[in-house]
């Protein structure tokens, strides 16, 4: 980037540039996520059981399609 | 009656404020933690997925009866212990038993009809089934058991106490069904096997099945098992087996309390150190959630990771068909669709006995 940008002079005191300050959320869901959270994924959604192996059989789909 | 977030007496105003923003991250963080060790392990099953059931064939072991009980390892299973009860209206609900409550049932008599597991953790989950490779060693890497409020049983003479849980597991645990998930550790499946329980597999759900790229999709694709929407944790688990594949029309629920009772220190909570780690402990108020519970008139607190299983749960039973009897009598799982009963008056108001078809 610094071979396409390039300024034409130079700066009495080089610029400080500031980083993007974390918020308290984000570190907390950066180290929850090592280490916190459920056993398992809770999915959000109508029914409880996916099954096609059994619809393709000409079952009902599953236990859940009820 | 949806629950009322109360502040903590002569504790922080701020009152679980990031608790809650953390709960409202679970799910995509629990999918971030789980998918590789689910998919890896999945696949590191296959054996013995081979060699098992898959878990639609305990609709024929277990069919009998309208009724199921769920039996969780929450903190009010040692408080109330509804042990006797259980024993004596035995017959009126199928059993369907955590295995982190299977130890508590089988000192206190009680044969559950159905084992539920589905926790991926490499070493943790074994000790519920008593652990024959524990050792001094393995205790001093993990101090969760010694430390955790699910079972008092285990937090003392440790080694002498999972010796004595690994005889009655091998006396106790043969020909009990075990519906096992497809990302149970292989310490787990080996012990399983090993206690002579009869094994039905199912994968858990990782994420939305119609999405392009599921995991769920590509894991069912490699074993052909159904995928069940787990809920978040064992519980739940057990919980949605009994309703969904067992189909039973009242399901009642003891030691599923999401919480903790007032007088547990903070200290002996689940993700205490975790927590500690993130916030340090002056700021410990604002991770844990107070919560009035009127049918009990208590007070509970709860942590982000219960408070995330709770709602998930409730989102869960508004789906159902079943009908939902907490008995738990303690805890913060209160609200929509949930009938909050003693274990009396749901074991004596049933009509089936689960031993006439």
């Amino acid at each position: 980037m610094d071979k396409i940008l390039k300024g034409n002079f130079q700066p009495a005191k080089p610029p400080v540039v500031e980083k993007p300050t974390e918020d308290l959320t984000s570190r907390f869901e950066a180290e929850a996520l090592k280490r916190v959270g459920g056993s398992i994924a809770f999915v959000s959604k109508k029914k409880f059981i996916f099954d096609p192996s059994t619809a393709k059989k000409g079952g009902e789909d599953a236990a859940d399609n009820r | 009656m949806p629950p009322t977030i109360a502040e903590p007496d002569g504790r922080s105003p701020h009152g679980g404020t990031l608790g809650r923003q953390i709960a409202a991250s679970l799910e995509s963080i629990t999918l971030h933690k789980v998918r590789e060790v689910g998919f890896r392990n999945a696949e590191a099953n296959a054996a013995a997925i081979r060699r098992g059931k898959n878990i639609l064939a305990l609709q024929q072991v277990l069919s009998n009866g309208d009724d199921a009980l769920v039996i969780a390892a929450g903190p009010s299973l040692h408080r109330q212990n509804p042990a006797q009860l259980i024993q004596e209206h035995r017959s009126r609900a199928t059993l369907v038993v955590a295995e982190s409550s299977m130890s508590w049932c089988f000192r206190n008599g009680i044969r559950p009809d159905l084992v539920v597991t589905l926790d991926p953790h490499p070493t943790r989950i074994t000790r519920w089934f008593g652990d024959p490779d524990m050792d001094l060693e393995k205790l001093k890497a993990d101090d969760y058991f010694a430390r955790q409020d699910l079972d008092p049983h285990f937090q003392a003479k440790e080694l002498a106490r999972n010796r004595e849980l690994v005889e009655m597991v091998n006396h106790h645990a043969r020909g009990i069904p075990i519906a096992i998930a497809s990302c149970a550790s292989e310490a787990v499946v080996r012990r399983a096997e090993q206690a002579g329980m009869d094994l039905y597999w199912w994968n858990p759900m990782y994420d939305d099945y119609e999405l392009q790229d599921s995991l769920t999709c590509k894991i069912h694709a490699m074993n052909g098992l159904p995928c069940i929407n787990a809920g978040g944790n064992v519980g739940a688990a057990c919980w949605v087996v009994a309703e969904a594949i067992l189909r039973k029309r009242r399901v009642g629920l003891v030691g599923v309390d999401f919480g903790y009772y007032a007088d547990t220190p903070y200290s002996k909570t689940q993700y205490y150190p975790e927590i500690v780690a993130m916030v340090g402990e002056d700021r410990l108020d604002e991770v844990f959630v107070w919560i009035d519970n009127p049918h009990a008139g208590k007070k509970y607190y709860t942590d982000p990771a219960y408070l995330w299983y709770r709602d998930s749960f409730l989102e869960m039973a508004a789906q159902a068909e079943c009908e939902t009897w907490n008995c738990t009598d303690g805890g913060i799982l209160f609200g929509p669709n949930i009938r909050w009963a003693s274990l009396q008056e749901f074991l004596k108001s049933g009509t089936q006995s689960k031993y006439v078809a």
